[in-house]
C-alpha cells in the first residue's frame, strides 16, 4: 500500500511540474473563460445559463485535453527513455504501476476542474445547486476515460514530436469541432451533423446537461462508452502488433 | 556453491537471425563474470533474457532458482542498462526514494551518493536536466537502490570518463568484496581482464571460450609461425596436423598458429614446403581479440 502511496505522489508530482499541463489545462481554459463571458460581448438570452454552459466546456476542455496529451506523451516519454524498461525490471507490479498512473491522473483531474469551477464561480458568480456541481464535476471525471484511452493509443507512438504533435491536432479539432469552443448551434449545418459522432461532443454535452438542470442523455453515455471500448480495443491490437516483432 | 545464475541450452532467433544459439552456463554466487564479445555477439539478447525482458525461443533462464520475472528474484538483482533511463519531471533525490520504496531492504540515500559519485547538486536536480556522466552515475545509483545480490550491468562504462571509470570499478569491488554476485558486459579485452574473475566469450551467439582471463588470454593469442613460400606450393599437408589450430596467408606470407611452435617447425622441414624467411611470432593479445572482432556481423 504504501509503495501505491509514493507512485500516486510522485506521478501527481510530474504532472504539476509539466508545463504543457499547467498552460493547456490550467491557463488557457481559465483565459478562454474569461474572455468569452466577460470581454468578448456574445449577447446571449440568458446570461446566467451561457456562462454555466461555457464553464462547463472549457472544464471539459481542459480535463480532455490533460487525458489525451499529459498521458500520451509521458509514455512515449518514457518508453523512448529506457524507463519503462527499467520499471520492468523492478519489483514494482504493472498493474500497481498502471493503477498508480491512473489515479495521480484522477487527482490531476479532480484538482482541474476544482480549480476551474472555482475560478469560473469567482469570475462571474454563478450559482448552481450543490448538486449541480458535484455531479457535473464527476461527469467530467467519469467522461475522461475514452480520452484517457486515446491517451494511451498516443502513448504507442515511437517518437515523442509525433505524439505530440499529433496529440495536439486531434485535441484541438476535437475541441472545436466538438463544441467546446462555441456551441454548435452556431457552426454550420455539416458541423452539427458531425458533432453528433464525436465523443468530445457527448462529453460536453452531458455537462451541459447537468449545468441547465437536466440529467446527461442516454445518447452522450451510450456514445462515450462504445468509443472507451473502441479505443481500449484498437490500443490492445496496435500494443500486440507491437509485440509479435 | 550455491548457483545464482543458471542457463540451459537458450536459444534466442529474431524472425530469421538466430541472436543466441543453444548456450548453457551457470554463476554462482560471488562471482565477478564479464560477458566479453564484439557487437552483435549475442550480450545484450543474453542480458536481457536473463533480465527477463526477452523470454527464449527455447531452453531456460533461472535465477536463484526462480523464472526471470517473479517478484522475489526481482527484489534480489539490480541493473543498469545500455540505455540509460531517466524519469523526467523528477529530482534525482525523488527517483531515488521512489526506487528504494519498491525493495525490501533498499540502501540508505547517504550509501548510494557516497558509492556512485553523485552529488549534493545533483540530487536537486531535475533528471532530464541531468549530463550524460550524471544520468549514469544515476543509473548506477538506481542499480544498487535495492541493495541486490546480484548485480548485472550492459556494457557499463560506456560514455563514462576515466575518473568515473576508476570509481566505478572501485564500487565494484567493494560489492564483489561483499560476496555479491556480479555479471557485466563489455567489448574491451583489458576491461574484462582487469575486472572479472571469469569470463564469458561471446562469439557469433555462442560461447567460444569460458574460464578465468589468464586461460582466455592463453586460448585467442596463440603463437603462430610465419613464412614466405612460392605461391604454387600447396599447404594441404600441414592441414593434417591436429597441433595446428589454423592456417591462412597474410601480406604474402603464410601464418601458422599453434602453440607449439617448435613441432610446427619440425613439421615444415618434414613436409618440405620450401619454406623461407621463416620466423616465430608470439601472440598479440588485443590483435588477436580484434581479429576475432572484425569477422562478426553486426546482429541485434
Amino acid at each position: 500500500m504504501r509503495v501505491f502511496q509514493v507512485q500516486c505522489k510522485m506521478e501527481i508530482i510530474r504532472v504539476l511540474r509539466n508545463r504543457y499541463f499547467v498552460f493547456w489545462s490550467l491557463m488557457m481554459p481559465i483565459l478562454f473563460y474569461y474572455i468569452f463571458t466577460n470581454v468578448v460581448n456574445t449577447h446571449p438570452q440568458d446570461e446566467g445559463a451561457w456562462q454555466a454552459h461555457y464553464l462547463m466546456s472549457m472544464t471539459v476542455f481542459s480535463v480532455m485535453g490533460s487525458s489525451i496529451m499529459t498521458l500520451g506523451i509521458r509514455m512515449v516519454q518514457e518508453r523512448a527513455q529506457g524507463w519503462s524498461t527499467f520499471m520492468r525490471i523492478t519489483p514494482l507490479s504493472d498493474s500497481v504501476y498502471f493503477a498508480a498512473q491512473m489515479a495521480g491522473q484522477s487527482v490531476i483531474h479532480i484538482l482541474s476542474i476544482t480549480v476551474i469551477f472555482i475560478a469560473g464561480a469567482l469570475i462571474n458568480n454563478i450559482s448552481l445547486s450543490a448538486v449541480e456541481w458535484v455531479m457535473s464535476g464527476l461527469w467530467i471525471l467519469l467522461g475522461s476515460l475514452p480520452f484517457l484511452a486515446i491517451g494511451t493509443l498516443i502513448g504507442l507512438m515511437r517518437k515523442v514530436e509525433t505524439a505530440a504533435g499529433v496529440s495536439n491536432v486531434l485535441y484541438m479539432v476535437l475541441a472545436v469541432s466538438g463544441g467546446l469552443w462555441m456551441p454548435i448551434e452556431v457552426m454550420p449545418k455539416v458541423m452539427q451533423t458531425i458533432a453528433q459522432w464525436l465523443p468530445s461532443y457527448h462529453f460536453g454535452s452531458g455537462a451541459w446537461e447537468i449545468a441547465s438542470g437536466h440529467a446527461p442523455e442516454w445518447k452522450n453515455i451510450l456514445l462515450l462508452v462504445a468509443y472507451l471500448v473502441l479505443f481500449m480495443l484498437l490500443s490492445k491490437y496496435i500494443r500486440r502488433k507491437q509485440e509479435a516483432v | 556453491m550455491t548457483e545464482v545464475l543458471t542457463l540451459k541450452n537458450v536459444t534466442k532467433s529474431f524472425r530469421q537471425k538466430t541472436a543466441v544459439n543453444n548456450i548453457s552456463f551457470s554463476i554462482s554466487k560471488g562471482e565477478v563474470v564479464a560477458i566479453l564479445g564484439p557487437n552483435g555477439a549475442g550480450k545484450t539478447t543474453t542480458i536481457s533474457m536473463i533480465l527477463g525482458l526477452l523470454r527464449p525461443t527455447e531452453g531456460e533462464v533461472k535465477l536463484f532458482n526462480r523464472q526471470p520475472q517473479e517478484k522475489q528474484v526481482r527484489e534480489k538483482i539490480g541493473t543498469m542498462l545500455q540505455e540509460v533511463s531517466v524519469m523526467p519531471g523528477l529530482k534525482v533525490r525523488e527517483i531515488l526514494e521512489l526506487i528504494r520504496s519498491y525493495y525490501p531492504h533498499p540502501l540508505p540515500v547517504k550509501d548510494l551518493v557516497n558509492l556512485t559519485g553523485l552529488t549534493e547538486e545533483d540530487l536537486k536536480t531535475r533528471a532530464e536536466k541531468l549530463s550524460g556522466g550524471q544520468k549514469r552515475r544515476l543509473s548506477f545509483a538506481l542499480a544498487l537502490a535495492g541493495n541486490p545480490e546480484l548485480i548485472i550491468f550492459d556494457e557499463p562504462t560506456v560514455g563514462m570518463d576515466i575518473t568515473s571509470r576508476k570509481r566505478f570499478w572501485q564500487t565494484v569491488r567493494t560489492f564483489a568484496a561483499q560476496g555479491k554476485t556480479i555479471i557485466f558486459s563489455t567489448h574491451y579485452l583489458q576491461e574484462a581482464d582487469d575486472a572479472a574473475d571469469r569470463i564469458l566469450l561471446f562469439k557469433d551467439g555462442a560461447i567460444a571460450a569460458d574460464g578465468a582471463p589468464a586461460q582466455i588470454k592463453a586460448r585467442i593469442a596463440k603463437p603462430s609461425v610465419s613464412f614466405t613460400a612460392a605461391p604454387d606450393i600447396s599447404l594441404e599437408p600441414l592441414y593434417h596436423h591436429s597441433e595446428i589450430d589454423d592456417i591462412y596467408r597474410k601480406n604474402n606470407r603464410v601464418y601458422v598458429q599453434s602453440s607449439n611452435t617448435d613441432r610446427v617447425l619440425e613439421l615444415l622441414f618434414q613436409e618440405k614446403l620450401g619454406a623461407r624467411d621463416i620466423q616465430i611470432e608470439r601472440g598479440k593479445l588485443e590483435e588477436a581479440f580484434e581479429e576475432l572482432t572484425s569477422t562478426t556481423k553486426e546482429a541485434i
